[in-house]
């Protein structure tokens, strides 16, 4: 009784002797003291963010235009006439919520990367929806962005259903942290967000090999779907993942950001979007807490190293 | 050098002053908590009474031709009564003097021989329930001298020896010997004939004058309900070990007896008429309760430190309206620190921060489960309409809002039906916050449509348990009394909740979402 008790249940001292971070923890500690309000909107507006990407050297989709007013939304195919598929994503929407990825279309049929087949007055609808502001924090007015769709590398084909996976990089005060890769499921319903039942693979950050993986805070080893070893996944380009991660907070300013990069089949690794407040369901995914790995960058890392000194710095001393 | 700068990092970090915010100001609430309940008489129980007497002196006399004087004793607040009101009702003719001790009537000689008819009503409060040692400084006046004759010197001489076999203190003894039944017959020829309370009185303070022993009587009220009688009730007083003792004259009962109110100490008599005759005057006493809490303001006249917990810049002193809204206000921060601490510390997810309160507020006016019900029903029913309304692919204002007018239309049906079916539930619909209902059902089906029913009930659910919780804690009646009568406890609720602010540990939510990674001991695979 007492055991079954104690697989669901962890005293404060146990959790903190295992330097895991509380939620009240990060807000109050970590980001009230190391991501200053006024950088917010860098993050929370992805064309911000990918404007200042560009200007960092960062590789990020390719943008194919934004649309920021009611009447402009009938223009959208005009903006994509000579892509052949493309991405419609809410400017500052969060967790993934109304991003629309078009694998084909003609003018008034279109196939969305799930299989889903969307009318014309659908994506219209779609992209009014993202400008009145149903995606955005708060409900304020929003702006959609067109991309070039990612083409993810086959290699992680077996490992997701529908979605494209990510790769999280929690970077403290410019030294990566903590990575996960996220993987799409049925349940997540292609997205890769583990509140709504993605899987969450701990990747270690030297090497970028699978640790654990949960899904709903519990272990898992198999895709729910694909039923793909988990435990096998190798992330290549880590090296450039990391530095990626790493550019971010030269870019944003913030002391404590996730990361969130996917890898393009012909152009490596490319930032998406940063996250000032990112979850802590990586703990889970690492089996392994935030708290300590935070407190040992404070003590032990210089903070006026270049990246390419940090990068080396990470990779030597973790272990 | 380390440890003093770790030291003063300390006093400067926010949580510190905090803690010494929350203390402060728990310390100044704990004293204005005692404040209150001494001074103001407030108390943790609302239906807390006070006695209140009113005692009445009806003086009936015929005039002579001579000028007409009445002297009444008035009596001051004591530690034990206080007066609330006093009034004087006479023949407009009379001209009334009030001193501090007497209140005197005048009129002219009055030729009609009409019987006049004075009343003097005094309104008592019961002050506190402890009897009040007597006031140290008060010193005896210098006896009076005796005069005696040989006689009267022998007989008491023999009643002093007499008087020393019976038990307790040298006034108790006289009083144990004067009221003997059937009496010693060397006091019997002492005793006067008729032996009212005065005159036995009267005798025992010549017996403990000619014993040396400063004494005087005490005139006054004993308080009974309904009590009608035509002499004050009188004690006796002497000082003996620097202390005036009060003594029963009957029983030898030493200490002032309950209920008992002075009139006067050591005057001739409680009502003087001069310029009449065939004076008659009766006493009456009526008892009444009042709630403590209305006889505050009453109290504060006579608390110390009465201009810093001034009464009369307190709420309690706004009229009656305001004090009511005021009571549901003064509720809130309670429910507020609830909230917070189920977000906070327990980690229970709700809709927006306070919407669990706005519902409570909703239940408490239409009553709990009527409230539930209605609550239930509207949000299913609104949400089956938001199912529909995303077919129309309406832009997001526009559906908001028509959400919004269903809800209207929802409540208005329901009202309807309540009304001509008498069932009370339907009715309460309209104390239902709209925008709130509204807003409830669009974030609950955004909730559904991107994260499954399930995550948009649970939410739902949290929502209501936290407003049942903090409507358990609101419509409670003793707790809105405690946080309207001891509001400054809110000032520590202010400081606790900024407290919270700072807390960094787990939530109860997480102990058991991060159970996972707790260090096991190691385990060989």
């Amino acid at each position: 009784m007492l055991k079954k008790f104690n697989r669901f249940f962890a005293w404060p001292s146990e959790l903190r002797a295992a330097g895991v971070m509380s939620m009240n923890y990060r807000n109050y500690q970590i980001i009230g003291k190391n991501n200053k309000r006024n950088l917010y909107p860098l993050v929370d507006d992805k064309a911000k963010t990918k404007l200042l990407a560009r200007r960092f050297g960062i590789n990020t989709p390719q943008l194919i235009g934004i649309i920021e007013t009611q009447h402009a939304v009938k223009d959208f195919l005009n903006i994509v006439h000579s892509h052949s598929d493309f991405v419609i994503k809410p400017a500052q929407g969060s967790g993934g919520k109304g991003v629309l990825v078009i694998q084909e279309y003609t003018p008034d049929r279109f196939i969305t990367a799930s299989q889903k087949v969307l009318s014309y007055q659908e994506v219209y609808q779609h992209i009014s929806n993202i400008l009145s502001g149903l995606y955005s924090l708060g409900g304020k007015y929003d702006s959609a962005l067109l991309e070039e769709v990612v083409h993810f590398s086959t290699r992680f084909k077996s490992y997701s259903f529908q979605g494209i996976p990510d790769v999280r990089v929690i970077v403290y005060r410019g030294y990566p942290v903590l990575a996960m890769m996220r993987l799409a499921t049925k349940e997540s319903g292609g997205r890769a967000n583990l509140h709504q039942g993605a899987v969450g693979v701990g990747l270690d950050i030297q090497t970028g090999r699978a640790i654990a993986a949960v899904q709903h805070d519990k272990p898992v080893f198999y895709h729910p779907d694909t039923h793909a070893d988990l435990m096998e996944i190798q992330v290549p380009f880590w090296r450039e993942h990391l530095k990626i991660a790493m550019q971010g907070f030269e870019m944003s300013g913030l002391g404590y950001l996730g990361a969130d990069i996917v890898l393009d089949q012909e152009r490596g690794p490319m930032m998406l979007e940063l996250n000032a407040r990112p979850g802590l369901a990586i703990q889970i995914a690492n089996n392994c807490g935030l708290r300590k790995k935070l407190k040992k960058i404070e003590k032990e890392f210089p903070s006026d190293l270049d990246i390419e000194s940090r990068l080396n710095l990470v990779l030597k001393s973790y272990s | 050098m380390n440890a003093k700068q770790s030291l003063f990092q300390k006093i400067k970090s926010i949580r510190f002053l905090l803690w010494i915010g929350v203390i402060l100001s728990f310390l100044f609430a704990a004293y204005s908590f005692y404040y209150k309940i001494t001074y103001w008489g407030f108390s943790t129980n609302p239906k807390q009474l006070t006695n209140v007497w009113t005692i009445e002196a009806h003086v009936s006399f015929f005039p002579t031709n001579d000028p007409i004087k009445v002297s009444i004793a008035r009596p001051v607040s004591d530690k034990i009564f206080k007066i609330l009101d006093e009034d004087i009702v006479a023949p407009a003719n009379y001209q009334i003097n009030k001193t501090k001790n007497r209140i005197e009537l005048t009129a002219n000689a009055n030729a009609s021989p009409k019987q006049q008819d004075l009343y003097y009503r005094l309104l008592l409060y019961d002050y506190t329930s402890s009897n009040g040692i007597g006031d140290v400084n008060d010193f005896p006046k210098p006896l009076k001298k005796l005069v005696l004759s040989e006689q009267e010197k022998n007989v008491m001489n023999q009643i002093s020896k007499l008087a020393e076999k019976y038990p307790g203190d040298s006034v108790q003894q006289f009083i144990h010997l004067l009221n003997q039944t059937p009496p010693n017959q060397t006091v019997q020829s002492f005793l006067p004939e008729q032996q009212t309370a005065l005159d036995m009185a009267h005798l025992l303070s010549r017996l403990l004058t000619f014993k040396k022993i400063p004494n005087r009587l005490v005139r006054g009220m004993q308080l009974e309900e309904n009590k009608k009688s035509f002499s004050p009730d009188i004690l006796l007083e002497a000082y003996q070990d620097n202390l005036w003792t009060v003594y029963n004259i009957t029983t030898g009962e030493k200490g002032l007896p309950d209920n008992f109110v002075i009139f006067q100490r050591d005057g001739n008599s409680l009502i003087d008429v001069e310029g009449g005759i065939d004076s008659l005057i009766q006493f009456s006493v009526l008892k009444s309760v009042r709630s403590s809490f209305s006889l505050a303001k009453e109290r504060s006249k006579e608390s110390p430190l009465h201009h810093f917990f001034s009464f009369e810049n307190s709420i309690y002193n706004l009229p009656l309206a305001q004090q009511n809204s005021l009571k549901w206000l003064m509720v809130f921060p309670l429910a507020i620190l609830m909230i917070v601490l189920m977000r906070n510390v327990i980690g229970l997810k709700t809709m927006g921060t306070f919407t669990p309160m706005l519902i409570s507020m909703a239940l408490i006016q239409t009553g709990f489960f009527p409230g539930l019900i209605c609550f239930g029903i509207i949000i299913g029913v609104g949400f089956t309409m938001r199912a529909l309304l995303s077919r129309f692919n309406l832009l997001l204002v526009p559906r908001i809002s028509a959400v919004v007018i269903f809800v209207i239309l929802l409540m208005q049906i329901f009202t309807v039906w309540g009304y001509q079916f008498k069932i009370s539930i339907a009715s309460s619909a309209l104390f239902f916050p709209i925008i709130i209902m509204a807003w409830i059902i669009e974030r609950g089906s955004i909730t559904w449509e991107e994260e499954g029913s399930l995550n948009a009930l649970k939410e739902i659910l949290w929502t209501l348990i936290v407003a049942i919780v903090v409507y358990f804690v609101v419509a409670d009646a003793y707790i809105r009394y405690l946080a309207f009568a001891f509001n400054e406890f809110n000032l520590v609720i202010l400081f606790i909740v900024m407290l919270l602010g700072t807390y960094t540990g787990y939530r109860l939510t997480e102990l058991v979402r991060f159970a996972p990674l707790r260090k096991r001991k190691k385990r060989h695979a």
